[in-house]
Formats: C-alpha cells, sequence, structure tokens
C-alpha cells in the first residue's frame, strides 16, 4: 500500500534497520549463539562419569567387575586409589562425581558362592544426575550378579538362556533414541523466538521516545494503530527470518527430527512471532527509557519462558500454583506445538486447543497495546 | 472580537511536586510571530506540548485554532506542526528520505511535493546534501533540515521548541531566514528561546519565569516598559558602586551585568552629575559611564526583581561577597604557562574532529574556547583532561604532558561538564561528600572545603536538600564547588551556564572572575558572545581548525576592517533584501531585530543609507555606528572560513 503511512513508517524502519548493522547483526547472530549454546551445552543425558576406583581385592574377579563397569561406556575411571581418604578428598575437590570400593573378600565370597557387597559413594549435590548414576550401577551389578548366577547354575549342570523371569521390552516413541537434543531444540524455538523479537520491537518505539523523535508522531495525524503496525512489522519479518534459520540449523545441523508439516510449523511460527512482538510494543507503552524497557522484556518473556514453559522442567511435576502460573506465557503453548509438529508430527486436530489458545492470547495483547497506546508525551 | 488563534484559560500543569506552569492566559493573533522566553525549567517545552495537544493539562483549557486540545487534539494535529527540542531527525536516513518521511504522515499531494521540497531545500541551501545522512549533517543544518521536515506540509501554526539552541550564530541567522520566508505564507509561528537577542525578532514577547508569564508584550513595548532611561556605567569597586548607587534618590533601579551597573533613572543628566559627584566623593574609580539601549535581557532581569520582590537577587549579590577563597593558591604568576598544545589532532576513523591545534593559555587566564556545536570543542577539552588519547601532537597541562602523565594532571584540574554531573538523588552535603572522597580530599580539610563551597554557591541551610530541587543556578554553582574541591590550579568548564537565567548567568561570571583573580586559570566553552566578551583571550574553532586567537579587542582590531551601522526599522528583512540587491551591494546581516551594515566610510554611508530605506517607505527609528560584537566577528569568520573552503 504505496502511499499510506503505516508503509512510510515501515519503510523508513527498514532503511533504519539496514544502515545500522549492528541491531541486524544482533538479531540473527544472537539467537544462533543461544541455539548452539544451549543445543551443546545443555546436555540432561548423564555420560562419561568421572569415577575414582578403589580395589581392595585386586583379584581377577574384581578386575573382570570393574571393566565391566567400564565398557558400559557411562563411567570414566580417572583414578585408582589406595584408600578411603582419597576417595573423600576427590569427591571433595570435585575431580570425581561417584567412587566405588570393591572389597578385599570379593573374590573370595563369589567363589564360595556367598553374596559380596560392593560400596559406592556418590555426589549428591545435583540429584537427577546422582540418581542416574544409581540406577547404572544397579543395572550393571544386576547383570553381573546374573552372570555370576548363570555361571554357578551351568556348572550344576542346568542351562538357562536367562534367568530372569520377566523381561522388559521397551519401546520409545517419539525420541527413540533419547537424545535430550530432540526435546531441548524445539522447545529452544519457542524460547529464542520469545526473547529476541520483542526485545527489538520494544528497543525500536522506547528508542524513538528516548530521543523525542516520537513527538513528531504524535503531532502528526498519524494513527496509533498506523504507527504500530509499521513500526513492528520490519521486527516480525526479522523474526521470521530468525524461526527460519533456528529451524534450519535445528533439523540440519543437530539433526532434530522434522516429522510433521513444515507450512504448519511456519503458519503458527509467524503467528506465535506476532505474538511475541506485540509483548514488546505493550513494554514499550509502560516504559521510557531503553534500559528499563530492556530489564521488563527479560523478566517476563525470557525468564518465564526458561523456567515457566515445560522447556526443562515438566509443567506437570509443578505445583498446582504454578502450574496456572504457566498459562500466563504464550512460551508453554507454543513449546508444546513445536514439539508436537517436530517431534509428534501432530496435525492441526491434535493440537486444537494451543492454537485457539495462542490465537487468543495474540488478539488480547494486540488490543491491549494499542489501547495503551497514546499520542501524548506523559 | 478578535479571533485568537492560541487561546489559554487558566492553563496549569502540576506534576508530582512542581508547578510547571501556572494559570496561564495566553493569547496569539494569526500570522503573528510569539516568543516564549525564559531560562531552562521555566515551562517552556511544558506549555508548548500542552498546546500541540501532546500532553493534557491539570486544569484549565488551551483552544488552537477554536479546537479544544483535549477533546479534539487530534483534529489540531496535522493542522500544527512542531519542532521538539533538540528535534530528531532519523540519524540514519538521508536529507531526502527525512523529508519524504514526514510528506508520507501528512500525505502531502505528489504533485505539490516536488516543488516545495525544491523550494525549501534552496532556501536552507541544503540541495547539495540531499543524499546525506542526516546524522552527519552539522548541528546548524540539522536543525533546519528539521525546520524544511516541518514546513513540508504548510501547518497553520508552528510551535518550535528552542529551535537554535547549541547553533552557531551563522546557521542561526539562516534559519530565522527561512522562518521569516515562510512567514509571508500566514503561518504563524510560536517560538520558545533562552537567547534574548532572538526574542527581539518576535511580534511579542512573553517571559516566563518558574511557570508564570511575568510580563507579555511587542519587545519595543517592553523596553518601554522599563522605568526612565539607562546608564550603563563601569567603576571599580563595584560592590561599593552599587552600595552608593542604590543610595541616590534620582536612582530608580540598579543592577549589577557582569563588570557593568546598569542604572535606571528619570533624567539623565543631573542624575550622572550627581553620580559623578559621589563617584568621586567616596573614591570610586568611574571607568565608563554613557547612556545605554536597554535589552530584553534588562526587562527580564528588572521583571524577575520584582516579581520576587528583591529577595532572589539581593541574597545573591551578599553571597558574591562572602566568597572567602582559600589562602594556599598562591597569586596570580604572570607568564606561567598553564596550557599549552602543538599540533593537536584528533581523529575518529576518517573525521578528523581536532585538526593541528596549537595555543597556549597563561596562568590565572580567562580562557574561553568558542565554536559552534560539533566543531570539536568538546574533543579538545576531553584530550586535555586526559579522557580521550590525542592520535597526533603534544599538549601540557599543569606542566603535564595528556599523555603520559595523565595520572599527576587529573590531580591538578577540575572539570565541570555540560550536564553538571551532580547525583540528583543526594543532598547537597552528600554530593559534596561524595566529590571529596573522589578526590582525596578528607578530614578537617574537608570540612574546610565544604564550608567554602556552601559559602561560595550560597547553599548554607540548604545541606540536606535533595539536590533536584534546586533550581539551575544552585545546581550549577554547586557543581562548580564540587569540581574545584580538591584545589585545581586549571577548571575545565564546558558551557556552564546553557540554560540558566540571565541572573543567575551573571553571578556565575562573577565566580569565574573571583577564580581567575585567585590565580586559578579558567578554561570555558560558551555559545553565549556576551560571556565570551569578559574572556581575557578567545580561541575559535571552526570545523576543527582554530580560526582565530586572541584577546576579544584584538580579534575584533585585528580581524575586522571597516566601521559598523546598526539600524532599526520596520521589516528588516526586506530591508536586508533591498540593501544587499541595490546598486551598490551593502554586506548586511540581521542582529536581533536590528541590521547590521558594515561599510568603509561611516559617515558618507549613514546619509545613503537612510535615502535608500526612506526612499522604500522603511520607517527607521534608529540608524547609528556601533562597536563590533563578537557575534559579529564570528559571524564574519565563519562566512570567510566556508568561503575558503568552498574555493578548495
Amino acid at each position: 500500500m504505496k502511499g499510506s503511512r503505516t508503509y512510510s513508517i515501515f519503510i523508513k524502519e527498514i532503511y533504519e534497520i539496514k544502515r545500522d548493522p549492528y541491531t541486524l547483526g544482533i538479531a540473527i547472530i544472537m539467537p544462533l549463539i543461544l541455539l548452539f549454546l544451549f543445543g551443546y551445552a545443555l546436555n540432561l543425558d548423564v555420560k562419561n562419569i568421572s569415577t575414582a576406583v578403589l580395589d581392595h581385592d585386586k583379584s581377577l574377579q574384581s578386575r573382570k567387575y570393574i571393566e565391566r563397569i567400564k565398557s558400559s561406556g557411562y563411567f570414566d575411571i580417572k583414578y585408582h586409589v589406595s584408600s578411603y581418604k582419597d576417595i573423600e578428598k576427590l569427591l571433595d575437590k570435585g575431580y570425581i562425581r561417584n567412587g566405588i570400593v570393591v572389597p578385599s573378600n570379593f573374590s573370595k565370597q563369589i567363589i564360595r558362592g556367598l553374596p559380596t557387597e560392593v560400596g559406592i559413594f556418590i555426589d549428591g549435590t545435583f540429584p537427577p544426575t546422582a540418581k542416574v548414576t544409581i540406577g547404572y550401577i544397579e543395572a550393571i551389578n544386576e547383570k553381573y550378579s546374573g552372570d555370576i548366577l548363570k555361571e554357578i547354575l551351568r556348572r550344576q549342570g542346568r542351562d538357562f538362556d536367562s534367568i530372569q523371569a520377566v523381561k522388559l521390552e521397551e519401546r520409545v516413541w517419539y525420541n527413540p533414541s533419547l537424545k535430550s537434543k530432540n526435546f531441548i531444540i524445539p522447545g529452544l524455538f519457542a524460547v529464542i523466538l520469545m526473547a529476541f523479537p520483542p526485545l527489538l520491537s520494544t528497543l525500536a518505539i522506547v528508542r524513538e521516545k528516548e530521543k523525542g523523535s516520537i513527538q513528531q508522531i504524535f503531532v502528526s495525524p498519524t494513527k496509533p494503530f498506523e504507527f504500530i503496525i509499521g513500526k513492528t512489522i520490519p521486527y516480525a519479518l526479522i523474526a521470521i527470518v530468525e524461526m527460519v534459520i533456528i529451524l534450519i540449523v535445528g533439523v540440519y545441523w543437530f539433526k532434530v527430527p522434522f516429522k510433521g508439516s513444515l507450512i504448519l510449523f511456519i503458519i503458527l511460527g509467524t503467528i506465535y512471532v506476532f505474538c511475541t512482538v506485540s509483548i514488546g510494543v505493550l513494554v514499550s507503552t509502560m516504559m521510557k527509557s531503553q534500559m528499563a524497557a530492556m530489564l521488563l522484556v527479560l523478566v517476563i518473556t525470557v525468564m518465564p519462558s526458561l523456567l515457566f514453559s515445560g522447556f526443562i522442567y515438566p509443567i506437570f511435576n509443578m505445583p498446582i500454583f504454578f502450574k496456572v502460573y504457566t498459562y500466563l506465557f504464550p512460551a508453554r503453548f507454543f513449546i508444546d506445538i513445536s514439539r508436537d509438529i517436530l517431534l509428534k508430527g501432530n496435525n492441526i486436530k491434535e493440537m486444537f486447543w494451543n492454537i485457539i489458545i495462542l490465537l487468543l492470547y495474540t488478539t488480547i495483547i494486540i488490543s491491549i497495546a494499542s489501547l495503551r497506546f497514546k499520542k501524548k508525551v506523559d | 472580537m478578535i479571533d485568537y488563534i492560541i487561546e489559554t484559560e487558566n492553563l496549569c500543569k502540576q506534576y508530582k511536586d512542581v508547578l510547571a506552569v501556572n494559570k496561564m492566559n495566553l493569547y496569539v493573533n494569526k500570522g503573528e510571530l510569539f516568543g516564549l522566553v525564559g531560562p531552562d525549567g521555566a515551562g517552556k517545552t511544558t506549555t508548548i506540548q500542552m498546546l500541540c495537544s501532546i500532553l493534557n493539562p491539570t486544569s484549565g483549557t488551551a483552544k488552537i485554532l477554536k479546537l479544544d486540545t483535549i477533546k479534539d487534539a487530534e483534529k489540531i494535529k496535522g493542522k500544527i506542526g512542531y519542532m521538539s527540542e533538540g528535534f530528531s531527525l532519523y540519524g540514519s536516513l538521508t536529507v531526502d528520505e527525512n523529508i519524504e518521511f514526514f510528506a508520507d504522515l501528512y500525505k502531502v499531494p505528489f504533485e505539490q511535493r516536488q516543488s516545495r521540497k525544491k523550494k525549501l531545500l534552496h532556501f536552507s541551501r541544503l540541495t547539495p546534501f540531499v543524499d546525506r545522512p542526516s546524522e552527519k549533517l552539522s548541528g546548524g543544518m540539522k536543525k533546519k533540515l528539521a525546520l524544511c521536515c516541518t514546513l513540508m506540509y504548510s501547518p497553520e501554526i508552528l510551535f518550535l521548541d528552542e529551535p537554535t539552541l547549541g547553533v552557531d550564530p551563522v546557521s542561526r541567522r539562516e534559519f530565522w531566514k527561512i522562518l521569516n520566508d515562510f512567514r509571508k505564507e500566514g503561518i504563524t509561528i510560536f517560538v520558545t528561546t533562552p537567547y534574548m537577542d532572538e526574542a527581539e525578532r518576535c511580534d511579542r514577547v512573553a517571559l516566563l519565569h518558574r511557570g508564570d508569564i511575568i510580563r507579555c508584550d511587542s519587545p519595543s513595548n517592553l523596553r518601554r516598559g522599563l522605568r526612565g532611561e539607562m546608564l550603563d556605567i563601569k567603576a571599580l569597586p563595584q560592590k561599593k558602586a552599587w552600595n552608593i548607587l542604590n543610595n541616590i534618590d534620582e536612582v530608580l533601579e540598579a543592577q549589577i551585568f557582569g563588570e557593568r551597573i546598569h542604572v535606571y533613572v528619570d533624567e539623565l543628566n543631573s542624575a550622572t552629575n550627581q553620580i559623578n559627584k559621589k563617584f568621586f566623593n567616596e573614591g570610586i574609580e568611574t571607568i565608563d559611564l554613557r547612556k545605554g539601549v536597554p535589552s530584553l535581557e534588562d526587562v527580564f532581569v528588572s521583571a524577575i526583581q520584582k516579581n520576587t520582590k528583591g529577595i532572589y537577587v539581593e541574597s545573591e549579590i551578599e553571597l558574591t561577597n562572602k566568597i572567602n577563597s582559600p589562602k594556599q593558591i598562591k597569586s596570580k604568576k604572570i607568564n606561567e604557562i598553564a596550557i599549552h598544545t602543538d599540533n593537536l589532532v584528533k581523529k575518529f576513523g576518517d573525521f578528523t574532529a581536532v585538526n593541528n591545534l596549537t595555543m597556549t593559555v597563561n596562568a590565572g587566564e580567562i580562557f574561553g574556547f568558542l565554536g559552534p556545536n560539533g566543531s570539536g570543542k568538546s574533543t579538545t577539552i576531553k584530550m586535555l583532561t586526559g579522557l580521550l588519547m590525542p592520535t597526533d601532537g603534544n599538549a601540557k597541562v599543569g606542566g603535564y604532558d595528556a599523555k603520559k602523565e595523565v595520572g599527576k594532571l587529573k590531580a591538578k584540574i577540575g572539570y565541570m561538564s555540560q550536564k553538571f554531573s551532580l547525583y540528583n538523588d543526594l543532598t547537597v552535603e552528600e554530593n559534596i561528600n561524595f566529590y571529596g572522597g573522589v578526590y582525596g580530599v578528607e578530614g578537617d580539610y574537608l570540612k574546610k572545603r565544604k564550608n567554602w563551597v556552601l559559602n561560595m554557591a550560597g547553599l548554607v541551610g540548604k545541606e540536606d536538600t535533595l539536590t533536584k530541587s534546586l533550581s539551575g543556578g544552585w545546581k550549577q554553582r554547586l557543581a562548580l564547588g564540587c569540581a574545584i574541591l580538591h584545589e585545581p590550579s586549571i577548571i575545565f568548564l564546558d558551557e556552564p551556564t546553557s540554560g540558566v537565567d540571565p541572573v543567575a548567568r551573571r553571578h556565575f561570571w562573577d565566580l569565574i572572575y573571583n577564580l581567575s583573580s585567585e590565580g586559578i586559570t579558567v578554561f570555558v566553552t560558551t555559545h553565549y558572545m556576551d560571556e565570551a566578551e569578559h574572556c581575557h583571550n578567545l580561541g575559535f574553532i571552526y570545523n576543527g581548525n582554530l580560526i582565530a586567537l586572541g584577546s576579544p579587542s584584538d580579534l575584533k582590531k585585528e580581524k575586522f576592517k571597516g566601521e559598523l551601522l546598526e539600524i532599526e526599522c520596520n521589516n528588516p528583512f526586506r530591508a536586508m533584501e533591498i540593501l544587499q540587491n541595490g546598486s551598490k551591494k551593502y554586506q548586511v546581516s540581521t542582529f536581533g531585530n536590528k541590521l547590521h551594515v558594515i561599510v568603509e566610510d561611516i559617515d558618507r554611508e549613514i546619509i545613503k543609507i537612510e535615502d535608500i530605506l526612506k526612499d522604500n517607505r522603511f520607517q527607521v527609528d534608529r540608524l547609528e555606528e556601533v562597536p563590533i560584537s563578537l557575534e559579529d566577528l564570528f559571524v564574519l569568520l565563519i562566512e570567510e572560513d566556508d568561503r575558503k573552503n568552498r574555493m578548495v
């Protein structure tokens, strides 16, 4: 619509962005940095647990046992020590996450066919990892005990393929390799699109407030919606580009599966982007300085989208109050949508309510922002 | 029944604890050039924002073009133009793009657009720069561009909020010329300004002081409102002379104006005799005594004093006498060099901000450093104070190398920046203590210095007042006190008086004199040319080059050949055109509402010029020779430099 005010505000904004490579750079580069940081660093898989071993027995049996632990692939045996004190020290210093102690009568007991005990000392500061570690050791122990049992039975002339009475047949759906990045990255799309687009749009408006150029707009016959739309569409476009880039990197670099419809994802992503951009506009109507606006945006977008969206911490585990609280932030709906499309390949029907809520949310935010935007200086 | 185009009734604006505008009643006629004059914080911007209907008044009403600013705000918008203080264009957009943007906002039809743009660019001499990003224009050009943007859509009323703040004298004159050209279209102009010479150009002026309009009339009527005639006296010692004058019956009023005293008397001759007699008896040395022409500034000062019943100024005059500068500072050492620079250069990328600056400032001297915004003043100060590393060349300040001995240098200097670096949320005493801590002034010494600062700034008894609730004048003196808490031998003052009312400005200069007489070197930048007249020496920087250096009187003798004729007549812009384009092409410029003509032989030309004006039916009120002012001189210097650059 050439000649309309919205169009000329839009064009003006595009010129400004084009000539200020920093904004554009930050808008494109920062999300990628975040994606790589989280994609690599935020790994919930427990692997390579640094371990110290205290082998009092030093027999063939004990070595076999330790070899079993090593070959499981989950443990990195960094130290072979000769006293409890050493384990204590290493744990204190944080050099190891756990210590395994094999008693001196380990092989004797096994040969006699009597039970024996292995000691394990675990750093419990981060409970999820500690729990997983215990789980691994228990599984290894069970397997090892089973093998010994089988050996004893074999000697007695009884042959079993397996002594396990009930066998577990696992089928993991949606993320069969159980890689946490497949869980993190689709969620990260929602977080990134919540962090940057509102920041860009709010700063774009508050910057004009700070500079005073907005007063010229106030005095002109420009209508609030003309200004808001013209001003935010460029940033929504940047955000959509951002979305496509992180999607490409997520699928091709991090090899996150993409099972659903790409078009559906882009459409819903665009709605979500308009929602987050309008949160930025809403903040800009309340704040006068860029610094304050930035802080407020971070507090109402990034913080809840990391903590209260199911991005890392499952919502179903939260106390009821926080469960309700999570509904206040649109990130939770888009995280569901993003995971549903990428991992499950869901279609509109299955995500119906999430989509409706997202649409509703967007409409409400845009309306409040437009109503709050007054052509006055105070 | 007159149709007012702007009409306010008991207009009030109350911010949390400040009454910014108090029951304002204002009427502006169609086609009028109306000036709202006052210092920072007087309520100018608040008023203009309420009139532009972007700020709702607390009470009272304002009508613009008969439309209410609250109910019909959107109808008003589109009929008015507004150039906010420090109007801000979009820096990365070019001149043309900025103009087009505003044309789009106001939906100027495409057919009209091109011709109007061409006309505006031509008038503002911006045509060669259409494709330049506006952030790369000089301060004066930016203002002109902003004006072009607001004039693109032919508004009925143009509101200008301090449009020429921080702009060099040449651009200021051009700016007013554009305004004058477009007034022919019938535009009403409402302008706020802290410059009294600009106020002189207005049809009518309202003097605003702390939210109240204390006077409102045409400049000539305002001047006539002063009682009697004015004598302009310079006498020493000034304080004693002032006391004597106040006790002479024939003296109606005596005001200190920097080093001069303006005295109002009923009858000139008898009063002069009486003053001379008294001065002689009391041993006062009269350096100069002549009839003066009162300026709007005189009107303003006089009005402020009456408005506050004399208390305001009297207390300040008392305070100037209380200053007891500490004795540690040694008396003036003549010929000792305080600052010396040798081919100082600062480049930012490929832009040369300061180009081969060589100058010397002697100890105890008041050195005025002048130049338009963006010409390199602040960059130079930053290099001399060790805040910025020179690209090339050398500078010695207080005997220390500004490149290698920054630490020692900083202990010797004091610095007061444009925006006084006080913490608004701290009390007066807390601010002093803070700066004491910064400069390592402590214990009994701090106590002593604190008392000195409080006395100097007249803040005794206000130690626990929050700094933000002080008026501009107090703040400025407190900032000065903090900057010299550690008794530096050199102080740098970067536009210390911008935006302060004339009374406070004068007293600030009294403090500067005092410091200088104690042997402290004062390096000061200013936009006020009357302040520059008070400096011992001046340096004038333009586009990074030092284009003049010397004492005010030497500069005038050196750089100006010829004589200056001042003309007061109706329609000065038209008169200027006629004089510039007649058979003899005169060199004419506007000076406030007056014209200045540079001639070689004044006695011969005065008659010719009077004839030309009378032939063209101008009403000539005054025609006389005046000494050249620094403003005239600097306009000449800038024009000369521009001409040279154009040739290269």
